[in-house]
């Protein structure tokens, strides 16, 4: 189920994510919902630090409704990453993590990344092409 | 030896270092440093000239391509599909750049998609038939009175601007120089006798970013493939 919900989401993000002329070096974040935020407390399961697109998956539970699903979120390339103060190896599955995300338009659980915190309480945004937080 | 230094000292160095486009483009795209010395930030492009039926083509892409966004399904794109942006949109910076001064040569390096553009200084011009076509086109060029001139022809046909279309005509001309002690301003000029009325004019603006080391960027890295249907990269999913 859990590799079936992936897939599919992986399938939406390939069919719609595009580009225009915008202040993403790859593509534009058009394939998420622009006005909702939700917030998942998870684990970590997989860090993939590649361009051009860094992805994190994680095993969250939404803060408002309680479900538990295995998440795939996008953050931005790893150069935007490390200038906003990332690094390659600052997480490994198992590490506890905090995220604020806008999902995909399709309701699958595949999202783009807005804000992480992590288990001692550090932020780290995914940069400016992905908005700013607006819930807590 | 005595000559070797002579050229060496005569490179200039006003150039070489690292750069990030100004205005700032917000967290992760550069410094957050404001510049110390208040400038005005250049005017936006505007729409680029073409010829018609051309400009009623590009004005229809333009508003599909915002309505397809707007609803979510941003259409595909050279970017989208890992292709370097080639000229001229590599120098909008859109990640840092380094520029590199050498004898004989000016070296430019965008860190997205790792592209490389190589300057030839005081090198005979080429006609734009003889240029074999590139991503980043071939460019030769000069200083005259404290600006580096730059000329660009050789610029691939699928490489499309703000989706603008060019023939092998197209001359690209930049003037390049220090409006103060931290900022640079390129003057871009775009001439094409098949598809422009008049030259396409715009002004860039990049910041000094001292000690910035540009990173690399392979874009085709992380479990990406060719859609046989869509014609882009996207998530090979295993």
């Amino acid at each position: 189920m859990r590799r079936h919900f992936l897939r599919a989401a992986c399938a939406a993000l390939a069919a719609f994510a595009g580009a225009s002329i915008s202040v993403s070096a790859h593509h534009s974040f058009a394939v998420y919902e622009p006005n909702v935020q939700i917030k998942l407390t998870g684990v970590v399961t997989t860090f993939k630090w590649a361009n051009p697109h860094v992805y994190l998956e994680i095993d969250g539970t939404n803060a408002k409704t309680g479900e538990m699903r295995h998440w795939l979120l996008e953050c931005a390339s790893t150069s935007i990453l490390n200038r906003a103060g990332w690094k390659f190896n600052m997480l490994k599955p198992g590490d506890a993590v905090t995220v604020i995300v806008s999902p995909l338009r399709t309701g699958e659980p595949a999202a783009l990344l807005k804000q992480m915190t992590l288990a001692d309480g550090s932020k780290y945004s995914n940069g400016a092409a992905a908005g700013k937080v607006t819930i807590e | 030896m005595m000559h070797a230094m002579l050229v060496a000292l005569a490179v200039s160095a006003q150039l070489t270092g690292s750069w990030e486009a100004y205005p700032l483009r917000g967290e992760g795209f550069g410094s957050g440093a404001a510049p110390k010395i208040k400038v005005q930030a250049p005017a936006p492009i505007p729409e680029p000239p073409l010829r018609q039926p051309h400009l009623d083509e590009w004005r229809a892409l333009q508003a599909q391509n915002a309505e397809r966004t707007r609803q979510g399904l941003p259409p595909p794109s050279t970017g989208m599909a890992c292709m370097p942006e080639g000229m001229p949109g590599m120098m909008q910076a859109t990640f840092p750049m380094e520029i590199l001064e050498t004898p004989g040569q000016v070296t430019v390096i965008e860190e997205a998609f790792n592209q490389v553009r190589r300057i030839y200084l005081n090198a005979p011009a080429l006609a734009p038939e003889d240029a074999e076509p590139r991503f980043a086109g071939q460019s030769t060029g000069r200083w005259e009175r404290g600006v580096l001139v730059v000329t660009t022809v050789g610029v691939k046909d699928t490489v499309r601007f703000r989706n603008t279309p060019h023939s092998t005509k197209m001359r690209i001309t930049e003037r390049i120089r220090p409006i103060n002690a931290e900022m640079l301003e390129n003057q871009v000029t775009v001439e094409d006798p098949e598809y422009l009325t008049k030259p396409w004019t715009w002004t860039w603006m990049y910041k000094r970013w001292p000690g910035y080391k540009i990173q690399e960027y392979v874009c085709e890295d992380n479990r990406y493939f060719e859609d046989p249907a869509q014609k882009y990269q996207r998530l090979r999913v295993n």
